[in-house]
């Protein structure tokens, strides 16, 4: 009891010297306790990075500061924007630099599901991951252990980083810290999922269960590849968006010819608010989308078997739309204070 | 006759190793060397025998002019060998010849004298496969060398960047860029480099051992030629590696002790 109340007097004293008014973290002790939406499959947490209050308010923290940047301009939500499900508006997010990107910035919403991260799924994991835009000389351009240097002068980071990890703030708890909060970004929060999981019939309109109905019907196939909660398999597929890729895709990890301009199919949640499309933002609209799927795509001798052509009536078309819109959550996917 | 075979196979399996181990016995045994001893690695790059300097303009093999403007590697599993006996001495080193050559010191290494190194070029498969964040500012697979291939989370080998012009009389500037980098695993090669003269490690002072690199050896080797027309880049995504393997023979190629 002495000692507890020692204890409470000696951090609150901490707390008291802290210079940096912009990152307060007050309830930080034990594990995480993240909500998870009905439908969704156990969340595959590394027993050596688990969910705690303090790995993902650190990881939060350092998710939005610039300073992980080179030349301070931007954090990882320049490009994972959190009212976008933490994806882009770019078809190419511009580095520090100001030059574009190899990629479309994807959403992040459910990627703790991915067995392999990035649109080639060459990273195996979501710590692993943390690495390449910090030091991808298109994107943030900095290293990640000068970075860890900078940001080790905040007094709150260390004492974050003490309770999460144990040590010192390093590269080891960065990489550790914002992958442990990109895992708490789950999506299973929209109209569809009340329709779907709970129950509630009425959760979609009327045009919005036909256009479901065609989602899910042989002829337009779309779940030969979306399907499951995250409304991916997770496969890598060429929709034969081009006949020659000027991104190897797939290919790029596995070398292998046979996977050049395959990429892994993105999950359809909040597919309304994710848009430019397709790994290289090259498709503005759903429409586009829609329109690229009813031709089948193009002849690339990779191209999926699983694509079929379709024709919609205007009505047809609406409908799905209406369909596609409903996966938009209904509240945040974040739930880290 | 299937009862003899089985008791011949018992012979083989049981008897055979015996005999291996009695005679094994009877061999002498070379002693552990201690792993005290200090060794200084140094890099000393040449080009046609002469003294190499990073930026200045040299003719090739194909006598196309050729600046260099960064050449960095690792070698790896590096092992000190004497009469058929292998000493691990050092798992993985870095270096980088911006300076004209490098310097690296290994310390506990084996003591003793040795005729030539088994190494790998590149990082080995268990440190390349191994989560880089472990690693501290200072060590050769700190990410803070920028080393790393995030996008294939392992390390490249060798990193060969500068320019060319295809005009061997050619007199402006040299602007064409070339950039070689290995760096997946079947691109890690082993090689043997005999020592011309023998190398003394002691537990006393530190020895030097300086392996000459011909730079002007990384466009050739075996009669094949590297001609920079056609084979000027590669960075991991050729699924057959034809430069990064043609590059990684020559630099091979390109070593000798002194």
């Amino acid at each position: 009891m002495r000692n507890g109340l020692i204890l409470l007097i000696l951090l609150s004293g901490l707390a008291a010297c802290r210079k940096d008014p912009g990152l307060q973290v007050d309830d930080v002790d034990g594990p995480f306790l993240l909500e998870l939406p009905v439908g969704a499959p156990p969340l595959p947490v590394p027993d050596a990075n688990p969910l705690t209050k303090a790995s993902v308010s650190l990881g939060k923290a350092l998710f939005f500061d610039t300073r992980l940047s080179r030349d301070g301009s931007m954090s990882c939500a320049s490009c994972h924007h959190t009212d976008r499900a933490f994806s882009d508006t770019l078809a190419l997010s511009l580095g520090v630099n100001g030059s574009p990107g190899m990629r479309n910035a994807p959403t992040l919403a459910n990627v703790a599901y991915h067995p392999g991260i990035f649109r080639d799924g060459g990273i195996p994991t979501l710590e692993a991951q943390v690495i390449a835009p910090v030091q991808d000389d298109l994107e943030m351009d900095h290293s990640l252990q000068a970075a860890a240097e900078s940001l080790s002068v905040d007094e709150e980071y260390q004492r974050l980083s003490q309770l999460a990890y144990g040590r010192d703030l390093d590269p080891f708890v960065i990489t550790r810290a914002i992958a442990a909060y990109e895992r708490t970004l789950i999506s299973g929060w929209s109209r569809f999922d009340r329709y779907l999981y709970q129950g509630q019939a009425q959760a979609l309109t009327e045009s919005e269960r036909r256009g479901w109905d065609l989602f899910r019907s042989d002829a337009l196939n779309c779940m030969a590849c979306h399907n499951g909660f995250d409304l991916s398999d997770h496969s890598y597929q060429n929709i034969g968006q081009y006949l020659a890729y000027a991104d190897p895709g797939r290919a790029r990890i596995t070398l292998d010819l046979a996977d050049e301009g395959k990429f892994k199919v993105p999950t359809l949640r909040n597919i309304a608010l994710t848009g430019p499309y397709m790994h290289d933002g090259a498709m503005a609209t759903l429409d586009e989308v829609i329109d690229h799927f009813a031709s089948g795509g193009q002849a690339h001798p990779n191209r999926s078997p699983l694509l079929t052509t379709f024709a919609l009536n205007e009505q047809e078309r609406a409908d799905l739309l209406a369909f596609l819109h409903a996966l938009t959550d209904e509240r945040s996917i974040d739930q880290v204070p | 006759m299937r009862q003899r075979s089985i008791l011949h196979q018992l012979f083989v399996v049981l008897v055979l190793p015996l005999t291996l181990v009695t005679c094994k016995q009877g061999q002498p045994v070379p002693p552990e060397p201690e792993l005290i001893g200090t060794l200084r690695v140094v890099i000393r790059p040449t080009w046609d025998g002469m003294p190499f300097h990073m930026n200045e303009v040299y003719h090739n093999v194909s006598d196309y002019r050729v600046k260099v403007e960064a050449l960095k590697f690792y070698l790896g599993d590096v092992r000190f060998v004497d009469d058929g006996f292998f000493a691990a001495a050092k798992d993985v080193s870095y270096f980088d010849l911006q300076h004209d050559g490098d310097t690296v010191v290994w310390n506990n290494v084996p003591t003793g004298t040795w005729t030539s190194l088994r190494m790998g070029l590149g990082v080995p498969q268990a440190l390349n496969d191994a989560d880089p964040i472990v690693y501290p500012p200072g060590h050769p697979l700190s990410l803070a060398l920028g080393t790393y291939w995030t996008w294939a989370t392992a390390y490249r080998f060798v990193m060969f960047d500068g320019r060319y012009d295809l005009d061997g009389a050619g007199t402006g500037p040299v602007q064409q860029p070339f950039s070689m980098h290995t760096g997946v695993n079947v691109c890690y090669r082993e090689f043997d480099l005999p020592l011309a003269t023998p190398l003394v490690v002691n537990g006393t002072s530190t020895s030097t051992v300086v392996l000459e690199l011909a730079v002007d050896r990384f466009f050739h080797s075996d009669g094949e030629v590297l001609d920079l027309a056609t084979e000027n880049q590669t960075h991991g995504n050729d699924p057959a590696h034809v430069v990064a393997l043609k590059l990684t023979n020559n630099v091979i190629n390109a070593f000798s002790a002194q």
